[in-house]
């Protein structure tokens, strides 16, 4: 095999003498200097200072970052602060400050009317307050009573009592703050007793029996349906009347009552206790085949 | 893991038996002594900061190889390599047919170049070259071929003689 003449060249290449002894000299510095720093791994040294070079970064970054947020902060409020003084041509002269546009309010011209409304709740000794809500309204001969618009009504006796009572409701309005708690009424409109309880309706109510008969008593004169008993006594009237009802058939009426009988009636009595005078009995009828 | 003594050790052989492979390859690649020098210095001083771990002789070479291959790079990249002009090797004091191949070898592109240097200085197969220079052996196989072709072109030789280099 022929010997390859590019290696050849390349062998017969000079290189440094000392190249090795050179190397090595620089190597076992490198050595020293690790010793004599502490540590044995470069790369952890070296990771420590890419961490630490990271870290200046951050910081750096996060102060940008905060720099330029106050900034825009400060510009956007310089911004706001600007707009009202630049309205102000007539006085260009007239800086004003701008805590001093943020406390000041502009006065409230007029007055404001807090309407008074609702039930008393309480009445003070003379009879001169009342309590509606949290707020005393107070009563005083500048209080007018009732309306006095142009189209009102005079007040009826009804709508405005004389006399403020627990559990009437008032209307009215005052101008005074009632962030106080107590104010006097400017108007009382109304001061009226309050709707009283409708009275127990009386009469009778008419229950309807209906249903098949599922227990029969032993004297066969009170029998079951549903969960009602039904007594039959000698003021139970039997079967319809009327000018236009028929006799009744001894089919739809029978005399007897027996369990599976349809029957059909009404008891003005109270149904809630379970058991009851039948009033009327229309039918007792056997059931269909 | 090395102790630091063995790892020292270590880096002391490999300083012994691969210096010389190193340097040529960097020459190889920078047309430069002083210069493959320094990269093989660099190499070294990589060595024995990084504590590399090899699982033989032949995987710490490749190792150094690979890393000398990079090294190169870098330097070629580097700004001031670039805007020097440096004075050409002298490669007189080789023989005429040594100095003919050597200097054709070197007016090859970089990238048939390296190949034809590990094959034929290091005598590495196609497929450790693949390995080395993390390319497919195919490729591989193609960039040696078609060296060799442009070498032939360059150097010439007889028709019916092989052609070596």
């Amino acid at each position: 095999m022929k010997r390859s003449v590019y290696k050849s060249a390349m062998s017969h290449l000079k290189t440094s003498e000392n190249f090795n002894e050179a190397t090595y000299q620089k190597l076992m510095r490198e050595i020293e200097k690790q010793e004599s720093d502490g540590t044995n791994n470069p790369i952890q040294s070296k990771e420590l200072v890419k961490m630490e070079k990271a870290k200046k970064k951050t910081v750096t970054s996060w102060t940008v970052g905060v720099a330029a947020c106050a900034v825009l902060a400060v510009g956007i409020f310089a911004i706001n602060q600007n707009g009202p003084a630049k309205d102000s041509v007539a006085s260009p002269s007239a800086t004003v400050q701008p805590s001093a546009i943020a406390s000041e309010k502009p006065p409230i011209l007029g007055k404001v009317q807090v309407n008074i409304d609702g039930v008393i709740s309480e009445v003070s000794a003379d009879g001169k307050s009342f309590k509606v809500g949290d707020l005393w309204v107070e009563v005083t001969d500048q209080t007018k009573l009732g309306s006095n618009e142009p189209t009102a009504t005079a007040p009826s006796e009804e709508l405005l009592q004389k006399e403020f009572k627990v559990g009437n409701i008032v209307s009215g309005f005052t101008s005074q703050d009632v962030a106080s708690g107590r104010v006097t009424a400017d108007v009382i409109y109304n001061n009226m007793a309050p709707a009283k309880e409708e009275a127990p309706i009386k009469g009778k109510a008419a229950v309807n029996i209906e249903g098949v008969i599922s227990e029969v008593s032993a004297d066969g004169k009170s029998f079951k349906v549903g969960d009602l008993w039904v007594n039959i006594t000698p003021d139970t009237a039997m079967g319809i009347d009327g000018p236009t009802a028929a006799e009744p058939s001894e089919e739809l009426l029978q005399k007897e009552f027996k369990v599976g009988n349809i029957v059909s009636g009404f008891t003005s009595e109270d149904v809630s206790t379970g058991k009851v005078n039948a009033t009327r009995i229309y039918n007792n009828m056997l059931p269909q085949q | 893991m090395y102790n630091s003594f063995e790892l020292n050790e270590s880096v002391l052989k490999a300083l012994d038996r691969y210096s010389q492979s190193l340097i040529k390859i960097a020459f190889a690649y920078l047309k430069n002594m002083a210069d493959a020098e320094e990269v093989a210095q660099d190499v070294f001083l990589a060595y024995l900061q990084k504590r590399p771990v090899f699982e033989n002789n032949e995987h710490e070479k490749a190792w150094l190889i690979r890393t000398t291959i990079n090294k190169s790079k870098n330097m070629l990249k580097a700004g001031w390599f670039k805007s020097r002009n440096p004075v050409p090797e002298n490669l007189s004091y080789l023989p005429r047919e040594e100095n003919e191949v050597l200097q054709a070898v070197l007016a090859l592109d970089k990238k048939y170049r390296i190949p034809i240097h590990l094959h034929y200085y290091e005598g590495y197969s196609i497929q450790e070259i693949a390995d080395i220079l993390q390319a497919k052996p195919a490729t591989v196989g193609t960039w040696l071929a078609r060296g060799r072709m442009l070498l032939k072109e360059k150097i010439g030789g007889a028709e019916d003689e092989a052609f070596s280099i």
